[in-house]
Order: structure tokens, then C-alpha cells, then sequence
């Protein structure tokens, strides 16, 4: 091997390292360490100059390892990578010291920050000493994309990727595809929910590129960007595509639950159709609680219902996989303001199916048994940290879907006082004139602040006492109806998302993406990417355009019909090799076999199955499993540096 | 071969879909009005909730749009006209003179420590500092390339007496430049474009606050914008990141920030303008960062904490930091003569009669206002927001086929949405392109067939 | 021993505790500077041969960190591999001596920067009570 040489390059981050730690000291002192020949330090080494300075003194001071001492790897070690490449170094002698994120962002002692960024950059120096070039495999990638979740952010990312020329498959757990958007009586003061989510439908129904599972779920997926190997299991619908609608097996059928298309506001049966624009449009019987009495069947005069069918096992291959599987509603608990203690206390998504022409009372505001003279909105249920149980979060679109309501209820029902009970208004952006109409409409506004307001239900009727922070007033409202403004959860299944994509969530329960500020719509993981809700709460425009971004980045990732994959990968040094078979039994992705190599058992390594863990490498017991860019040598040259600053070897 | 897209602004959002594109082999050419590229972003110390900072997170996109030769920037231009239709667009460039040879300007900076005219109000750094007449825009500058300001050059523009005298002054760049790369013949000039898509990616601007008299910005010598306030705490802000009052140079004690300036006021602007209650929560955690003694108060009518982390870095800032939050509009703002300190009056709403307090530094919510005023045939909103065709169906699109939108031009939004857009955008753009010069391909192979 | 400041070997997984302690820094929160962390794409990639080294060399703490079972690991079931090593490997360390508050396997998530910091505080208040590891193996 060449003579090591090693540049190494600490940033200031403006202050954000240079406020702590002494990087002028840092810099100085990588000088002194085994292999290093130049050493600098610049306020934002990631900009165009700082890159620059590192490109420079690799072609002028022949540097074949680079050490970058600056913020966490996950930020920027792709950004140095390329930087490194493009001055002629294979980008994988580059190695991150983060003396940020796990330095001068967390120790406040400037002497002990500053030392342990110097063990840190040792560290880093150590591990570079014995880094290898790596070259990059190219696999052939799919030009195909599922989506999971079929909202308003699935379906917008299905339809621009048809239009991209993908063929796409979307997975819905339901059996109707369209999400909650199709619920909300009006998402804006001129738009129904339906009547977007149905047009929406016309075009996936038009569009040959898109293949539509409903009443399916996700259970396996495999393989890596490019190549994903998904295994669906399509629960039985018991309908098929004969069904003309025409009612006869819903009027038979004697299984009566709770519907939860209009939550829970009226029955629905068995087998039933979510909502009239559901698509596919035919009905579907809930598998988890039909008794199979036959009846249906029975009736079925166009052999539509097999009651037989049984759920199907189905395999896709895809480059890539879209997650927008949404939210669920906040379940308020009972007694939560009343909830469930009283007919007249409705959550606002109930309030939005009454507020929707096609709902079980037609577009009438009817709660309990009355058009209601009085009605006020709770605002912030199970958000912002203000209830017992609440998140922390404020869960966007609910101020504003309140204010919408409040508007048409007062346009339907000029008479009905509507109050607003609130801790902030968030008519952020251009919803502000929804809150600036709002007034002229004499809906009345009230905040509260910490303490929050408390409903009494008594035989004279609904009562709110709520401080007024405004007037600093205790004041009592009476009302006939009760809206609880409930916020966003994740979905309940996020759990199974997570074992199944192996994506990650972040403190609040949503999935966390590559980058909240600068990659919105990628998953940590390459070729995983996410639209709508399953971050956090947006609303329906903004998942729309997240479903867009998702597709147009998953586009970019697969267009050329090629992808790389990272070298970090196993590999077998044949000679030490003894053909052992531990680190077959070990891997998790069958990507190791035993082959017969001029009579001798040696371990083979399928370069595009192995996803790179390591675990062959710590289970190997002659060392002749390796995982490159981790390999044992350049982990204990680590080890070593940070307990006894000597070198390793 | 008609196969381009224009990008329309070179902020975060500009150069999101500028990268995708170019990533997916479109040729894009990016007009900067500006000498870099970077849009407001490049102003900011840090970004909420997260306090990543901007430049870490900015620096390198910019940086990347050096490494692609299929993006063309087109700094210190606008765009002027543009006709034509999807897939044909001709669009008239106006770009402005530099007076450097930017093939031959290495960056180095010579010509800018060199330059007698020194006391030229910085723009990078809203005036709060000075800088030459020759400069490179900041020191992270994508191009890295100096600009000669002629308003205020000496040799571009000299003093009256020596235009009638008829002499030619300094030439000290000139003299001093390694790589003979001053033209200070350089003029205007119009460059025709032909490109298959636009994106338009403008952005904001900050409202002028002088238009609210009662508050005496530029009168007040403590009173500041958030933009200004984003230079001071900056470490490559003019005083190095040391919160100063401009009165005394002396750090403040208790600073203030007044929400809605311009803002969800019926004078002004209608709209909320979604970043000022983050920004102001950020800065006073930063200014807390840098003066632990610091008093920081907000005056807000409702904190607008709507975004993933929003509410949880609000609540740290309360706790954590011990910002005080106050609710109520802040009537006037008065400068008191002798400590340049500035009593900020506000409508108490719990008690219903006007309050005062002092402060030694006030800082300003500033509302944004669209850079919509375009020489493009798009609709706007009645807010003079860039309006979408069908925002549902449709989003991105402008009411103009092959013509999209993206960032705070198309209503007040932060980086992560303008980011989206712009992804979204440049793939829709990308799809016309490839058409059109699909198109074109087939054109031409057909009239080849015809005339062999 | 009350200037004695513990030394703390952390092998932590790419994608959930490498995550977590970068989430502890953009969250700004505070821990004692004790810890040298060395980042593994998974726990399974740990080799307990890797702690014993640290512990010849003077660590006077280790800890192996990675996604929670069950489901978290990125790659299925690092976490499980690493978890019947290090069960195994910390019989073998107290038949050596070494004390049990010495080595720690910990599962953190992406989103767990506040138990980041809680293990980090414990383990070092802990090594700050019993004191460095004393070297058993030293001759004479």
C-alpha cells in the first residue's frame, strides 16, 4: 500500500462547533497524528470554498484519505463523498469525525469539548488510516412503484408516477380507496372532499399503469432500492366485479356494526359500500365480521358474492415503495369533554360526514335529534399538550377545518350561534381569510390558555365554563351541540409498517424522514419514501403535493432503469476462509452460500443480496469475513485511538 | 434542441428543482436576480424547530449545482419577456452588467480588500455593515465571483466634477486583479432562451416595514427587522454573531419581538405570513444562546405552531428559556431620547387599556410580500400570490400549461413545503421536456426520411 | 476518586442509537463528555472480541447499542444476534471480574435521545462510584 496520507478538515459550523470547541486547537493537533500531512479548519467547510480547500489539497498534497471533522454523517458524509470523488479520490477514503451532534451540541465545558473533539478527530484519523477504495455496484432497478395507501397522497403519487410511465400498484387496507379526504364534508369553503377524491378516482380508473389492491396489506418486503420484493395478502372481499349495486344482499344481510365511514354516526352492514363514490365500485363484505350465514349469496341474483373466497398471497417486484398510509383521528377518551356521555357531543370528522350532502342525514346539521340553536367547537383535543393523554404536537388542519364548518353551518343556519373555543388559531398562510370571514360571519371566538375548559351536562342542557384569557373571565356558555376539534394520530398499524419497511418513528409516533428540513419525502432507507400524514399532520393540499414530490423523487431514483448500491457489503478473504457455514446460518438475507472452490468449501457472498449489517463479519470465526468499510481492523483502530491514543497495528 | 426548462430564482426552492431536473439530464437554466444563488435562506443563521444551521444545510445544494454542466446559471438577471406556449417558450433575458469577466474571476477576493469605496452599504448584511464597491456577494457565494455595484464604483460612476473634467478615476481592481478579469466596458444584455417548461420559484420578499408608521422603523436606531436580526446573531454577520444595539454597541438586556408587522392586518396584508412565529421563537432562543442574561418577550396574537416539531420547540422555548409570550397588539413603538431605548405600547387585551414597557432592542415580524410582479402571463391571487390552476388535481400548475410554481411566490410557507413543491414541479417540468424533445427528435428524423 | 472521570466504549447502531445521539445533539441536550461513540451499521456487527479489547485497553465502561426488538432492527434481527452474544458475553466478563455495571447492552431508538442520555448519565455516575477498572492481567 501506498504511503497513508491524511488531510484532515474541522469545520466551525459557524458557531455552532466553534462557540465550544477550540478547532484552531483541534486542527493543531490532528497535525500531530500518524499519517496526517495537512490540517485546516474554515467557518462552513461544507460550503462551495470549504470543499474546495479539501479538493485543492488533494491534488496538490497527494492526499489519498480524507477526515472530515463537522457534523453527523447521516447530514453530510455523501456531500464530502462526492467532493472527495470529484478531486480524483475514490469517495470511500473518507471518514466523518462528528464533533457536533455528539460534541459541541451537547457538552457546554469548552476545555472538555474541545478534548474530546481531539479523541474524536483521533478516532476518526485511526479508522482512516486503514480505509480501503471501494467501487460501487450497479444493479438493474424496476420501473415500478408501490404505494401504500390509497388518500388523497397515495393516489396524487400513483398518478403522477403513471404519468411518468411506471406501473404502479397501490395497497389499501380498506376496500375502498379515496382516504379520509373523502369524508370531510368540504375541504375548503367551495370544495367537497368527495367530489376531489372522486375525481381523483376517474383518472386511476382510466389510467392502465395503475393496479388497484383494496382490503390488502403489506406483510413481507425484501430486498433492497431497485429491487424490492413485496408480498401482499389480499383479504377476501367476497365480491366480485359482477355486483351491479343493486342492494338486495345489504337489505338480507343481518349483521349490523358500527360505521366507521361516518364515524360511528350510524350502522352500517357486513357487506355494505364505504360510501357512494367507493372504488372499487361494487360492495364488499368485512371479513372480520361476517358469520357466513349465506344469505347474500342467496340473493345475489348476479353471482356476484362466493363467500368461499379466500385471502390471496400476492408477490410484486418493485423499485421502490411509497408510504402514505395517512393517520388516524384522535379517540377521544369518554367523558373527555363530555364525549360519549351525551348524544350532543360529536367529534369534528362526525361533524364533517353531517356536513356532506350524501350523509344518513342528508346535509342536515341534525345532533342528537335537532338542528341544534346553539354550537361550539373545542378546539386542540388531544393536541398541543393540552389535554390529559393529548400529544404535543398541533395537529394542522384542525382550526382551520372548524373555521371552514363554522362558516357553512352559520351560512346553512344563520340563526345558530357558533362559538369557537381555542388556544391559538393556526389559519396559517392564506387560511387566514377563512378566520378573517369567520368574524364578519359573527362566529364568536373564545380563548383559553392553560386552563382548560370543562363541559357539564345537566338535565337543563350542555354547559361550558371556560376562563376567558382575553377578558381574564371565568364565563359560562350554554350550548345545545358540542364539537371536539380532535387532532392526527399515527395510525394504529404503524407498528406492523414499521417491522414490515423497517422505517423508523420519530418522538411524536409519525415516521421520520431522511431530513426534515431539506428531504421531506425520503425515508432514512434508499428507495423508501413517504407522502401525506404518515410524518405528521398535514393537510389535504399539502399531502397532495407530498404525494407529487414523493413520486417525482422515486421517478428520479429509477429512471435510468439502474441504480447503485452502497459497496459496504460482506466479503470473504478465501484463503482464511474454512467454509464453516456459521455466517450462512447467520444472514438474515440469504445472501451467503458454501461453494466447492478447487475442492475446498469457501463462503460466496451474493454482492446484490447483501444489504451490508455485518453480522457474518462478528460471527465469523477466522476473521476472514469482512465487512468493508468496518472492517475488524479499522473498528479496533478506533477502539484503540479512543483509549490510548496510540496507533493500532 | 427545445429539451430545457427555465427555473425562475435561485432560493431553496429554485435550486431543489433545478438539481432534479438536471439529475434526470434536462438542461435547466437558472436566472438569478442576484450575484449567487441561495435566496433568503443564505441569510439565515439557523433554521427552526430543529436549529440545524442554514448554511449546513443550504451550503452543499449550492454547492451541487455547481458539479452539474447541464444547469446554466444566469446570475444578475431577469427574466423580461416570454412568449410561445408548452413546450416552446421563448424567453427574453435581461442580464445585467457585472463588470467582471466571470469566465476569467477566480474568486479570490484581491479586488475586494483592494477597492478604495468603502463604505458601501452591505447588502448580504442588510446595511448593518459596510463592504466595497467591488465584492463577492457573501463568502459562501455560489458563483464565487466578484461584482462591480456601479452606483457606487468610481471609475463606473464618478463624482460630477470629474465627469466634466472628463477623467478616468482609479482602476484599482483593475491593477490588482491576477486574472485581467475587470470589464468595466461591460453593458447589459439580452439573451433569448428557448425551453419546453418553466418553473417559477421567486419567492418573497420581507414588507417594507416603513410603511407602518407607528412603529419608526428607520427612524429608531434599536429597532429591527427578523432579517436583520438573523445577520446579527450570525457568525458571518457583521459583527461576528455579537448581538450589538447599533445606538452604543453594547449587548441589550431585554429585547422584544412585535408578531404580525404588516401581517394579518387589513392595511397590509390579509394573509399570515407562517414563518414569523417560529422565527421569532428561534431568535429569542438564540439570542438566549448568545446573552444567557437576555429578557426575550414575544407580542403575538395567536403563535402559529403548526408544523412537525413546531408546538414542542415553542413550549422548550417557554420552559426551557424562559421566553415570555404576550398577547396583544402592540399599538406604537417610542425611542426615548436619551437611552436610544424603545417603549413598546400595547393594547393589553385581559385588562382592555394600553401597557408599556421598556426595551433596549426591538425586532420586528416582518410580514413576506410575493415576488409575483413577473413578466409572465400567469393569474394571480387577490393577495398577488402566483394562483394555481387547480391546487388539488393539479398542484404546481399555474394557470399557464407548462409554466409551474413552486415556493413562497405561490403563498407563505416554509422550507420543507417549498422544498416539496419544488420536487414536484421539476418532475412535471422534466415530462414536458422529455416530450417536447421527443417531439423534436421525431421531427427531424421524419423530414430526414421525406427528403432522402 | 472524585476527579475520576470514566472512559465509555459505545458501539451504536447506524440507524436507531447513532440516530438517537444525533437527535440528542440537534435537541441540544446535555450529557458529561465521558463517552466515545463508534459507529457499526447494526449491533450484530459487534464482535465481543471488540469489548474485551476495549477493556484491555483501558475502557473503564462499554456499551453495545442497537434497535429494540423486536421489530425495530434494520436488518430483522441484528438486535436479537447481539443480544445472545452479549447475555453470553457478560457471564464470561464477571467470571473475569469485570463488574456488571460496567458493560451495558441497550436498545435506543431513533426517536429515544432522552434515554440516550439517561444510560449515558447512569453508567457514568455508576463507573464514577466503583472507579476505574483495575487491570487484572497486569504482571507484578
Amino acid at each position: 500500500m501506498d504511503e497513508v496520507r491524511i488531510g484532515v478538515y474541522v469545520c466551525h459550523c459557524g458557531f455552532n462547533i466553534a462557540g465550544v470547541v477550540d478547532v484552531k486547537k483541534v486542527a493543531e493537533y490532528a497535525k500531530t497524528l500518524p499519517g496526517v500531512v495537512v490540517a485546516r479548519d474554515y467557518v462552513f467547510m461544507c460550503s462551495e470554498p470549504g470543499q474546495d480547500l479539501i479538493k485543492e489539497d488533494i491534488k496538490n498534497q497527494n492526499l489519498n484519505r480524507v477526515v472530515v471533522a463537522s457534523c453527523s454523517p447521516a447530514l453530510h458524509e455523501i456531500t464530502f463523498r462526492t467532493a472527495i470523488s470529484e478531486a480524483g479520490l475514490n469517495k470511500y477514503l473518507l471518514e466523518m469525525a462528528n464533533i457536533r451532534e455528539h460534541c459541541s451540541w451537547v457538552h457546554h465545558e469548552k476545555e472538555k469539548a474541545t478534548e474530546k473533539a481531539m479523541e474524536i478527530v483521533r478516532m476518526a484519523v485511526a479508522k482512516a488510516r486503514y480505509l480501503e477504495p471501494l467501487e460501487e455496484l450497479e444493479v438493474e432497478a424496476k420501473k415500478s412503484v408501490l404505494v401504500l395507501g390509497g388518500g388523497v397522497a397515495g393516489i396524487r403519487a400513483a398518478l403522477e408516477l403513471a404519468n411518468y410511465g411506471f406501473d404502479v400498484y397501490i395497497v389499501e387496507k380498506s376496500p375502498t380507496i379515496g382516504g379520509k379526504a373523502a369524508l370531510i364534508g368540504y375541504i375548503d369553503p367551495k370544495t367537497k372532499g368527495a367530489e376531489v377524491v372522486s375525481k381523483m378516482v376517474e383518472k386511476i380508473r382510466d389510467c392502465p399503469k395503475i393496479q388497484v389492491f383494496t382490503s390488502a396489506e403489506l406483510v413481507q418486503l425484501t430486498g433492497s432500492a431497485g429491487n424490492y420484493v413485496a408480498k401482499l395478502r389480499l383479504n377476501p372481499r367476497f365480491v366480485n366485479s359482477r355486483c351491479t349495486r343493486c342492494g338486495e344482499c345489504e337489505e338480507v344481510c343481518p349483521i349490523e356494526v358500527s360505521n366507521e365511514y361516518n364515524f360511528g354516526l350510524d350502522k352500517r352492514k357486513a357487506i355494505f359500500i364505504p360510501f357512494k363514490n367507493a372504488y372499487p365500485p361494487y360492495y364488499a363484505i368485512d371479513y372480520r365480521v361476517c358469520v357466513k350465514c349465506g344469505e347474500c349469496e342467496k340473493v345475489c341474483r348476479y353471482k356476484a358474492i362466493n363467500l368461499k373466497e379466500e385471502a390471496k398471497i400476492v408477490e410484486l417486484r418493485v423499485g421502490a415503495v411509497i408510504i402514505a398510509t395517512g393517520y388516524d383521528p384522535y379517540r377521544p377518551f369518554k367523558g373527555e369533554y363530555g364525549y360519549g356521555l351525551s348524544p350532543n357531543v360529536i367529534t369534528l370528522f362526525q361533524l364533517e360526514r353531517l356536513l356532506d350532502p350524501e350523509s344518513p342525514t342528508k346535509g342536515e346539521l341534525i345532533v342528537g335529534n335537532k338542528v341544534p340553536k346553539s354550537l361550539a367547537f373545542i378546539q386542540c383535543v388531544g393536541s398541543r399538550g393540552t389535554t390529559l393523554g393529548a400529544k404535543s404536537y398541533c395537529s394542522r388542519m384542525c382550526c382551520t377545518t372548524a373555521i371552514n364548518s363554522a362558516i357553512k353551518i352559520k351560512e346553512k343556519y344563520p340563526e345558530m350561534n357558533v362559538y369557537i373555543i381555542y388556544k391559538d388559531i393556526m389559519t396559517y398562510g392564506s387560511d387566514e381569510s377563512l378566520y378573517e370571514e369567520a368574524g364578519k360571519k359573527l362566529i364568536n371566538f373564545i380563548k383559553f390558555e392553560e386552563k382548560i375548559p370543562k363541559v357539564t351536562i345537566s338535565p337543563e342542557g350542555l354547559f361550558i365554563d371556560v376562563f376567558e384569557y382575553t377578558i381574564q373571565q371565568e364565563i359560562r356558555i350554554p350550548v345545545e351541540a358540542i364539537v371536539l376539534s380532535i387532532g392526527m394520530l399515527p395510525p394504529r398499524d404503524i407498528e406492523e409498517l414499521i417491522a414490515v419497511t423497517r422505517v423508523s418513528c420519530g418522538g411524536e409516533g409519525f415516521v421520520r424522514e431522511a431530513h426534515l428540513k431539506l428531504a421531506p419525502v425520503e425515508a432514512p432507507t434508499k428507495g423508501i419514501f413517504l407522502a401525506g400524514c404518515i410524518t405528521g399532520p398535514k393537510n389535504i393540499l399539502e399531502s397532495i403535493r407530498m404525494g407529487s414530490a414523493a413520486a417525482a423523487k422515486a421517478m428520479s431514483l429509477l429512471s435510468k432503469g439502474k441504480i447503485t448500491i452502497e459497496p459496504m457489503i460482506a466479503q470473504v478473504d478465501e484463503e482464511r476462509c474454512s467454509g464453516c457455514g456459521i455466517c450462512v446460518a447467520v444472514c438474515p438475507y440469504s445472501a451467503i452460500s458454501i461453494k466447492s472452490v478447487n475442492g475446498d468449501r469457501i463462503a460466496k457472498v451474493e454482492k446484490a443480496l447483501c444489504m451490508g449489517c455485518g453480522t457474518c463479519n462478528a460471527s465469523c470465526p477466522s476473521g476472514a469475513m469482512q465487512h468493508l468499510g468496518f472492517k475488524d481492523v479499522q473498528l479496533l483502530a478506533q477502539t484503540v485511538a479512543a483509549l490510548r491514543g496510540e496507533s493500532y497495528g | 434542441m427545445n429539451g430545457s426548462v427555465l427555473v425562475v430564482g435561485g432560493g431553496v426552492a429554485g435550486i431543489q428543482a433545478a438539481l432534479d431536473l438536471a439529475e434526470q439530464g434536462i438542461e435547466v437554466f437558472l436566472v438569478e436576480k442576484a450575484p449567487s444563488i441561495g435566496g433568503k435562506m443564505a441569510y439565515l443563521d439557523k433554521t427552526f424547530p430543529t436549529l440545524d444551521c442554514a448554511s449546513c444545510i443550504l451550503a452543499p445544494k449550492m454547492a451541487a449545482v455547481l458539479r452539474y454542466p447541464n444547469i446554466k446559471l444566469l446570475m444578475n438577471s431577469e427574466v423580461e419577456d416570454v412568449t410561445g406556449r408548452a413546450g416552446n417558450f421563448v424567453v427574453r433575458v435581461l442580464k445585467r452588467p457585472t463588470y467582471v469577466d466571470w469566465t476569467k474571476c477566480n474568486g479570490c477576493g484581491i479586488c475586494t480588500q483592494k477597492c478604495p469605496v468603502k463604505n458601501v452599504p452591505d447588502d448580504y448584511n442588510l446595511g448593518l455593515s459596510n463592504r466595497r464597491a467591488i465584492y463577492i456577494m457573501f463568502p459562501q457565494a455560489v458563483p464565487k465571483k466578484a461584482v462591480i455595484d456601479a452606483r457606487y464604483c468610481m471609475r463606473l460612476n464618478p463624482p460630477e466634477k470629474a465627469k466634466k473634467e472628463g477623467k478616468t478615476l482609479c482602476g484599482v481592481c483593475e491593477r490588482h486583479c491576477p486574472t485581467k478579469a475587470i470589464e468595466y466596458e461591460q453593458k447589459s444584455e439580452v439573451i433569448e432562451l428557448k425551453v419546453a417548461a418553466i418553473i417559477v420559484a421567486t419567492g418573497m420578499e420581507l414588507y417594507n416595514a416603513k410603511n407602518i408608521p407607528e412603529y419608526g422603523y428607520g427612524v429608531y436606531q434599536n429597532l429591527y427587522t427578523n432579517l436583520e436580526f438573523e445577520r446579527l446573531v450570525s457568525a458571518t454577520g457583521p459583527s461576528g454573531g455579537e448581538i450589538l444595539r447599533r445606538s452604543d454597541g453594547k449587548h441589550p438586556k431585554k429585547i422584544a419581538w412585535i408578531q404580525c408587522v404588516g401581517s394579518r392586518d387589513v392595511r397590509f396584508n390579509h394573509y399570515c405570513s407562517a414563518y414569523c412565529c417560529m422565527a421569532a421563537t428561534k431568535q429569542a432562543i438564540l439570542a438566549k444562546e448568545h446573552l444567557p442574561e437576555v429578557q426575550c418577550t414575544v407580542y403575538y396574537m395567536d403563535i402559529r405552531a403548526f408544523g412537525k416539531g413546531f408546538n414542542e420547540f415553542l413550549e422548550r422555548a417557554k420552559r426551557e428559556f424562559g421566553v415570555r409570550y404576550i398577547r396583544g397588539k402592540v399599538v406604537r413603538i417610542e425611542e426615548l431620547a436619551d437611552t436610544k431605548n424603545l417603549r413598546v405600547v400595547y393594547e393589553d387585551t385581559a385588562e382592555s387599556y394600553l401597557r408599556v414597557e421598556e426595551y433596549d432592542m426591538v425586532v420586528l415580524s416582518v410580514a413576506i410580500t410575493p415576488n409575483s410582479r413577473l413578466p409572465l402571463p400567469v393569474e394571480l391571487t387577490s393577495d398577488g400570490f402566483v394562483k394555481l390552476k387547480d391546487p388539488y388535481l393539479d398542484p404546481v400548475s399555474t394557470t399557464v400549461e407548462g409554466i409551474f410554481v413552486v415556493g413562497a411566490v405561490a403563498g407563505a410557507k416554509d422550507i420543507p413545503d417549498s422544498v416539496t413543491e419544488a420536487s414536484a414541479a421539476a418532475a412535471r417540468a422534466a415530462l414536458i421536456a422529455k416530450r417536447s424533445m421527443a417531439r423534436e427528435v421525431r421531427v427531424l428524423a421524419n423530414g430526414g426520411v421525406l427528403n432522402g | 476518586m472524585a476527579d475520576f472521570e470514566p472512559k465509555i466504549i459505545v458501539f451504536a447502531c447506524n440507524w436507531c442509537t447513532y440516530a438517537a445521539i444525533d437527535l440528542a445533539g440537534t435537541s441540544r441536550l446535555s450529557y458529561p463528555p465521558n463517552v466515545r461513540v463508534i459507529r457499526v451499521m447494526c449491533s450484530g456487527r459487534v464482535d465481543p472480541q471488540f469489548v474485551l479489547e476495549a477493556f484491555a485497553d483501558g475502557a473503564d465502561g462499554v456499551i453495545v447499542a442497537g434497535c429494540h426488538p423486536p421489530a425495530d432492527c434494520h436488518y430483522i434481527e441484528g438486535n436479537y444476534k447481539a443480544y445472545r452474544r452479549f447475555e453470553l458475553l457478560k457471564r464470561i466478563l464477571e467470571s473475569f471480574g469485570i463488574e456488571k455495571e460496567r458493560f451495558r447492552l441497550e436498545w435506543i431508538s431513533a426517536a429515544e435521545a432522552s434515554k440516550w442520555v439517561q444510560v449515558v448519565n447512569e453508567m457514568v455516575s455508576d463507573l464514577r462510584r466503583i472507579g476505574a477498572l483495575k487491570p487484572k492481567l497486569e504482571v507484578d
